[in-house]
C-alpha cells in the first residue's frame, strides 16, 4: 500500500495523465452528443500533452530559455512536439466540427443513436 | 545528485481543478455548460503547463484550447442545436465505465516503470545527445535564445511546414464540408 502511494505521489503527473485520458475515452464512448464526444476527443489529447510536457519537467530547472547563469533547463523537445500536436489537434477539431454541422442539417439531429436509426432506416 | 521528488501543493492543488473540471465536463448534460467547463479546464492545464516550466504550450493551450476551441464548439451550438432538458447531470453508463477503467488499470499499470516526474536522471534529461545537444549548441547554431523556438522553426522546421499543411488541408476540408451552409445562412 505505502509503496502504491509512493508510485502515485512521485508520477504523480503521469496518474493525472491516465485519468484525463479516461475521462475522455468515457465521453467518447459514453455521451450521445457529437459535440460533447469531440470534447471527450479533445480531453484525451490534452492528457498526452501533459504527458509530453511532464515528461521534459526538471525540477527546479529553469523553462529553457538559454541565458546566461540560468539552468540546468527543463527539455525543450518534448515541448516542441506538444505544440505541433496542439495545432494539428485544433485542425482536427475544426474539421470534426464541421461534419458535425453538415450532419446536423442532413438529418437534423446530434445523438448518435439517433443519426444511426436514421440512416439505417434509408 | 539526488533531489527530492514528489507532489508538491502548487501541483496538487491545479490537479484537483483539472480533475474537477473534466468530470464535470463529462457530467453536465447541457452542452453549452459542457463547453464553459471545459474552457476552464483548459485554462486549468495550461497553468499546469506553466508550471512546468513550458511557457510556450501553456500560451498555445491558453489561446488555442481555451481560446480558439471554445469559439469553435459555440459556433457549432449556434448553427446546430443546444438540447433542452430538466435534468442537470448526464446519467453515468457502467459499462462505458468499466471499459474506462480497464483502460486506466492497464496504462496505469505502466506507472511503477517511469522515472519520478521531474527526476534529473530521468533518460530525457540525462540524454546528451538530444536534450544536452539542443541546450548547449541552439543559441550558437540558431541565434534564438528560446531552445523551444530554435528547435521548432529551425532543427525541425520540416515538421513545423507539415503543420501548416496540415492547418492548410483542416481549412480547405472544413470548407468544403460546410459549403454554402454556414456561409449563405
Amino acid at each position: 500500500m505505502t509503496d502504491f502511494l509512493g508510485v502515485v505521489t512521485t508520477r504523480h503527473a503521469y496518474a493525472l495523465f491516465v485519468l484525463l485520458s479516461a475521462i475522455g475515452l468515457y465521453m467518447m464512448i459514453a455521451n450521445k452528443n457529437l459535440v460533447k464526444k469531440i470534447i471527450g476527443l479533445n480531453m484525451f489529447q490534452t492528457g498526452v500533452f501533459l504527458f509530453f510536457v511532464t515528461s521534459a519537467y526538471r525540477i527546479g530547472g529553469a523553462a529553457p530559455i538559454i541565458t546566461e547563469g540560468a539552468g540546468p533547463y527543463v527539455s525543450p523537445l518534448p515541448q516542441v512536439i506538444v505544440l505541433t500536436a496542439i495545432v494539428v489537434g485544433i485542425s482536427l477539431t475544426a474539421v470534426g466540427l464541421a461534419l458535425t454541422i453538415r450532419l446536423y442539417s442532413e438529418y437534423g439531429t446530434l445523438r448518435a443513436d439517433a443519426l444511426r436509426e436514421v440512416i439505417g432506416d434509408e | 545528485m539526488s533531489v527530492a521528488v514528489g507532489i508538491t501543493p502548487i501541483e496538487a492543488s491545479l490537479f484537483v481543478f483539472v480533475l474537477l473540471t473534466a468530470v464535470l465536463t463529462a457530467l453536465f448534460r447541457d452542452v453549452l455548460a459542457s463547453i464553459v467547463v471545459f474552457a476552464a479546464y483548459s485554462l486549468g492545464l495550461a497553468l499546469l503547463y506553466t508550471f512546468y516550466r513550458a511557457p510556450d504550450v501553456g500560451l498555445t493551450e491558453a489561446a488555442i484550447g481555451a481560446g480558439v476551441t471554445t469559439v469553435f464548439l459555440l459556433l457549432t451550438i449556434a448553427k446546430t442545436t443546444r438540447p433542452a432538458s430538466d435534468a442537470r447531470f448526464e446519467s453515468i453508463n457502467w459499462p462505458a465505465v468499466g471499459v474506462c477503467g480497464l483502460f486506466v488499470l492497464v496504462v496505469g499499470a505502466t506507472l511503477p516503470a517511469f522515472p519520478a516526474v521531474g527526476d534529473p536522471a530521468s533518460p530525457i534529461l540525462a540524454n546528451a545527445d538530444v536534450t544536452g545537444y539542443y541546450i548547449a549548441n541552439a543559441y550558437d547554431e540558431t541565434g534564438a535564445e528560446n531552445a523551444v523556438t530554435a528547435v521548432l522553426a529551425a532543427y525541425r522546421g520540416f515538421d513545423t511546414f507539415g503543420e501548416a499543411i496540415v492547418v492548410f488541408a483542416a481549412g480547405v476540408a472544413s470548407l468544403l464540408v460546410l459549403g454554402r451552409e454556414v456561409f449563405t445562412a
